[in-house]
C-alpha cells in the first residue's frame, strides 16, 4: 500500500530558471549531452511554454539551439531529457519564439497589476506534462539572492537575527508586459497588456523609461489610450513623444485630446512641427486650437477650452440635451451649458442637474442663473485659482472686453496651477 | 519713420540671434550642466589635498602630467556621456541588462562602500576647513549634513543643478588664490616643456594619486545617469561632448593652479604638509591671510559639493541596477531603499567624522585602495558596452577611438595596480 502513495515530499512543481541554467541535458540513453545556457519559449498563448533549449555541447563545446524536450521529477531530481526519434533536431527559429535570458532575465518589464516597472531577477516555471510554463516573474530581493547564491546565507542570517522569513514576490506572467525591445512589444501586440492600466498609470511608467523603450510603449497604444496618456505626462515628455511621430499620427492623436491639453502641448512644440500637425487635423479643431494657440498660458486664454455646450436663450431643455448627447464626444464639459445672446455675449448659467430637473419645453432663459462668476481673457491664473477655491466651482467662463464668452476653464486644467503651489 | 527705424533694428537683431553661431551658444548653455558638474565634483576634497600634496612635495615637477589626464578624462567621460545620450539608460542599468545579476550585486557593494570612503572624506574636508574659519566641527559636520540633505530632498534637478553650477564658480577662488602666489611664469613654461619623470617610489605614488583621484569610478556612473536625467537626445550630442570636453579642462585648470601655489609657496620654502587644511594654514604667512581663506573656502566648497552629489548619486545607481523605486517625488514607504541608502550614506559619512578615535586617514586610504581596484573592472565593463551594437547602434567606438580607449584603459589599470600596490605595501 505504502509503495503506491507517490512522495509529496520530493514533489515539485514548480522550478526557477536560475536553477535550471547551468543544468545537464540527457539523451534517451542517458549520456550527458551538454549544458543548458537558455531556454526559448512561444509566448502565444496565457502562460508560454518552452519550447527549446540553447545548450553548450559536451562533446565540441558548441553552442546549438534545439527542441524535443521532456522536462520531468523523478527522486526529488529534476531532469531534462531529449525524446523522440529526430534527436538531436536543430531548432530552426519561429516569429513568435524568444530566448529567455535575451528578452527577460534582468531586464525591465511593466507589472500592470502593480502598475509599476520592475526588473526581473529570475522566472518561474510550472511543470506539468513533461511540459515547462512560465508562470511568474521574479521581482524580489529573495529572487536576486538566489541569482547570485547568497540566499541560503542571508536567509540563515535574518532568520537567526530577526527572526525574518523571506518572501517571494512573484508577478503572474498574466500581468506582465515585456518592453525590453521595440520588437518584443510588436511581438505581443495582440495580448497587449498596457491597455489594462489606467492612462495616468501609463503616463508615471512613461515617464520611467528610457527614451527608446518609451516610444516604442507609447508607439503600442491605440490612439485614444495614446491621447489620454498623453494628458497626464510630463510636459518635455510629451513633446519628446509627439515629436518622434510622423504628423499624421502626432494630428490623429492630437485630435483625441481635449482642446486645452492639446493647445498647451502644440504650443511647447517646434513651431514647424505645430504647423504641420495643425495643417494636418480637422479644419475646425484646427481654428479652435489656433485660437487658444494665441493666448500666453499663464492667463485665462491660455488654460481654457473651446469645447462647452452654449445655447441661445430661446432654446428649449429639450433641444439642449439633445445637442449635448449629440456632441458628447467633442465636448471638454457638460456639466455647464451657457446661455449667450446673437453677439455670443454671456447671458446665464444652466446646470447639468437643472436640465435634467426641468420639464422638456421649458425654456433656457426661464430656467438660467443669470448671476455668472467669469473671468477676464487676461485674467491671471493666481486669480482664476481664488475664484474656483471661493465659489466651488467646475468650470469658470471666459470672456473678452465686450463680454463676449471665448471658452471655459476647466477646474481639471487648473489643477496643474494649484498642484505646483502645494509642493507636488 | 519711426516705424522704418524699428523694422531696421528688428531686422538686424533678428539677423544677429540668427546666425547659427548665437543660436548655437544659446543651445549650448540650455544643454550644459552633466559634464561640467561632473568634473568639478571630482576636484572634491581627496583631489584638493592630492593636488596640494602634489605642489608641495614636488613643487612644479608634476605639472605637465596634468596635460594627459585631461585627455584620458575627455576619453573616458566621452564614452559615458555617448552612452547615456544613445541608450537613454544609466550605466548601472546596462550593466546588470548586459552582465547578469551576480556581477552586478558585488560591483554595486563595491562601489557602495568606496563611495561611503569618499563620502567620508568629504564631511572631513567640511569639519577640517571650517575648523579653519573657527568653527567647530560638532557644529559644522550636523549642520552641512542637514544641508545636503535638505537640498536633495526638497530641491527639484533643475534648481539643484542651478545650485550645482554656481558652487562650479567658487571654483575660482582657487584661480585667484593661484595668482596671489605670485607664479614665476618662466618656471612653469619650463615645467611643461622639460616633463620629468622619476623612477622612485614617492614620486610614481604621486603620479598614481593624481591620476586615481581624477578618475573616479563614481564618475561615470553620475555623469552618465545625469545626461539621462537631463533628457539629452542623440541629436545634442555635439553639445554634451563640449560640455564634457569643458568640463574636463576646467578641472585640470583648477589642479593646476593649486599646484601652482602650494609649489610657489610651501615647496619653494621647504614646508611639508600633510592635508590640503595644512596648506592653507600655511599659505597665511607665505601668500597673505586672503590666499589661505580663498583656499580654505574652496575646500570648504569642493567637499559640500561632493557630498551632497556622492549619496544621491550611489542611491540612483544602486537602485537602478536592482530594480528599486528610485526617485525623491516619491515618499519613504514607496522607495524605502532608495532613502535607507541615501540616509545611511549621510549618516554613516558625517557621523563617522564625529565618532572620537576614528581612524580617518586609514578609513580614506582604504577607499582610495577599492577605488582603484574597482575602476580598471567599471573601464572593461563600459569598453564592451559602448562597443556592443545591440545598445549603441551606429554610435560604437571607431577604431581610432577603440585604440585609444583601450590603451588608456590599460595604462589605468596598470596605474591603479601600482596605486594598490604602493597603498598596501609601503
Amino acid at each position: 500500500m505504502a509503495n503506491t502513495i507517490p512522495n509529496y515530499q520530493n514533489f515539485q512543481l514548480f522550478i526557477f530558471f536560475s536553477e535550471l541554467l547551468g543544468k545537464t541535458i540527457v539523451d534517451p540513453e542517458g549520456n550527458a549531452v551538454g549544458r543548458i545556457l537558455d531556454l526559448i519559449i512561444n509566448i502565444e498563448g496565457t502562460y508560454p511554454r518552452v519550447t527549446g533549449v540553447q545548450l553548450r555541447l559536451k562533446s565540441n563545446r558548441r553552442t546549438v539551439v534545439f527542441s524535443c524536450l521532456d522536462f520531468s521529477f523523478s527522486d526529488g531530481h529534476f531532469t531534462a531529457q531529449f525524446t523522440g526519434e529526430d534527436f538531436p533536431a536543430e531548432k530552426e527559429p519561429v516569429p513568435s519564439e524568444l530566448m529567455l535570458k535575451e528578452a527577460l532575465l534582468d531586464k525591465q518589464v511593466v507589472d500592470t497589476d502593480g502598475a509599476k516597472i520592475r526588473r526581473v531577477n529570475d522566472l518561474q516555471f510550472l511543470i506539468a506534462n513533461d511540459e515547462l510554463y512560465l508562470v511568474h516573474v521574479d521581482v524580489g530581493f529573495q529572487g536576486l539572492l538566489r541569482r547570485v547564491g547568497l540566499k541560503p546565507l542571508f536567509g540563515f542570517v535574518l532568520h537567526a537575527l530577526f527572526d525574518y522569513e523571506m518572501a517571494d514576490q512573484l508577478v503572474s506572467w498574466k500581468f506582465v508586459q515585456m518592453i525590453s525591445s521595440p520588437d518584443l512589444l510588436r511581438l505581443t501586440i495582440a495580448q497587449n497588456r498596457l491597455a489594462q492600466l489606467h492612462p495616468a498609470d501609463l503616463a508615471d511608467i512613461i515617464e520611467e523609461l528610457d527614451i527608446h523603450q518609451r516610444k516604442a510603449v507609447f508607439n503600442a497604444l491605440d490612439i485614444e489610450t495614446a491621447a489620454e496618456t498623453l494628458e497626464e505626462t510630463d510636459p518635455k515628455v510629451q513633446v519628446s513623444l509627439i515629436e518622434g511621430l510622423s504628423t499624421e499620427d502626432a494630428s490623429d492623436i492630437i485630435e483625441e485630446m481635449s482642446l486645452s491639453e492639446a493647445a498647451d502641448l502644440l504650443g511647447d512644440l517646434s513651431p514647424e512641427k505645430a504647423e504641420g500637425i495643425l495643417n494636418e487635423m480637422e479644419r475646425d479643431a484646427a481654428e479652435d486650437m489656433k485660437e487658444l494657440l494665441a493666448h500666453p498660458e499663464e492667463m485665462a486664454g491660455g488654460l481654457m477650452t473651446t469645447a462647452y455646450p452654449s445655447f441661445p436663450p430661446t432654446c428649449t431643455v429639450a433641444d439642449a440635451l439633445k445637442t449635448i448627447r449629440g456632441d458628447i464626444d467633442d465636448l471638454d464639459l457638460i456639466y455647464y451649458s451657457y446661455v449667450v445672446d446673437d453677439h455670443e455675449r454671456l447671458l446665464g448659467v444652466v446646470s447639468l442637474r437643472e436640465l435634467l430637473a426641468a420639464e422638456p419645453e421649458a425654456l433656457l432663459s426661464e430656467l438660467m442663473d443669470t448671476r455668472v462668476v467669469f473671468v477676464n481673457i487676461e485674467e491671471k491664473k493666481g486669480q482664476i485659482a481664488a475664484d474656483f477655491f471661493k465659489y466651488g466651482l467646475l468650470a469658470i467662463p471666459v470672456v473678452d472686453d465686450d463680454e463676449q464668452l471665448k471658452g471655459i476653464i476647466l477646474f481639471k486644467n487648473l489643477l496643474e496651477v494649484i498642484a505646483a503651489k502645494l509642493g507636488r | 519713420m519711426g516705424n522704418v527705424v524699428n523694422k531696421k533694428v528688428y531686422g538686424f537683431l533678428h539677423a544677429f540671434f540668427n546666425a547659427g553661431r548665437w543660436r548655437k551658444l544659446w543651445i549650448f548653455f540650455a544643454l550644459i550642466g552633466p559634464g561640467i558638474i561632473t568634473s568639478n565634483v571630482d576636484n572634491d576634497a581627496g583631489g584638493i589635498t592630492t593636488y596640494s600634496l602634489a605642489g608641495a612635495d614636488y613643487g612644479l615637477s608634476l605639472l605637465w602630467s596634468l596635460i594627459p589626464i585631461t585627455g584620458v578624462l575627455i576619453v573616458i567621460q566621452e564614452m559615458c556621456a555617448r552612452m547615456g545620450v544613445v541608450s537613454g539608460k544609466g550605466l548601472s542599468d546596462l550593466i546588470r541588462e548586459r552582465f547578469g545579476a551576480r556581477i552586478t550585486f558585488y560591483l554595486m557593494i563595491a562601489l557602495f562602500l568606496t563611495n561611503l570612503g569618499n563620502t567620508i572624506s568629504e564631511f572631513a574636508g567640511i569639519a577640517a576647513s571650517m575648523e579653519i574659519f573657527g568653527v567647530g566641527r560638532y557644529f559644522s559636520v550636523p549642520l552641512s549634513a542637514a544641508f545636503v540633505w535638505w537640498l536633495v530632498v526638497k530641491g527639484n534637478y533643475k534648481s539643484v543643478e542651478k545650485v550645482f553650477l554656481f558652487a562650479c564658480f567658487i571654483y575660482f577662488s582657487y584661480i585667484i588664490s593661484g595668482f596671489m602666489g605670485k607664479p614665476d611664469w618662466h618656471a612653469v613654461g619650463s615645467a611643461f616643456l622639460h616633463p620629468v619623470f622619476r623612477m622612485d617610489a614617492g614620486f610614481l605614488a604621486m603620479v598614481v594619486a593624481l591620476v586615481g583621484t581624477t578618475i573616479a569610478p563614481w564618475m561615470q556612473f553620475y555623469l552618465q545617469s545625469s545626461v539621462v536625467d537631463k533628457g539629452l537626445k542623440a541629436d545634442d550630442y555635439p553639445f554634451t561632448r563640449l560640455d564634457v570636453i569643458f568640463g574636463s579642462i576646467m578641472v585640470n585648470v583648477i589642479a593646476f593652479f593649486i599646484i601652482l601655489l602650494c609649489a610657489m609657496t610651501l615647496f619653494k620654502n621647504g614646508i611639508r604638509i600633510e592635508s590640503a587644511v595644512d596648506a592653507a594654514q600655511a599659505l597665511a604667512p607665505l601668500a597673505g591671510e586672503y590666499a589661505a581663506l580663498l583656499f580654505a573656502f574652496g575646500l570648504l566648497n569642493a567637499s559640500l559639493f561632493a557630498a551632497s552629489i556622492l549619496p544621491i548619486s550611489t542611491a540612483y545607481t544602486i537602485c537602478e541596477a536592482f530594480g528599486w523605486e528610485a526617485s525623491l517625488d516619491k515618499k519613504f514607504l514607496q522607495a524605502p531603499q532608495f532613502y535607507s541608502l541615501y540616509t545611511l550614506m549621510i549618516f554613516l559619512g558625517a557621523g563617522l567624522i564625529l565618532m572620537p578615535d576614528m581612524p580617518l586617514i586609514r578609513i580614506m586610504f582604504y577607499s582610495q585602495v577599492i577605488n582603484g581596484a574597482l575602476l580598471p573592472v567599471i573601464l572593461v565593463f563600459m569598453l564592451l558596452l559602448v562597443n556592443d551594437r545591440r545598445i549603441m547602434g551606429k554610435y560604437v567606438n571607431g577604431k581610432i577611438m577603440n585604440v585609444i580607449s583601450w590603451l588608456t584603459v590599460i595604462v589605468l589599470m596598470l596605474l591603479s595596480l601600482a596605486m594598490i600596490f604602493f597603498s598596501l605595501f609601503t
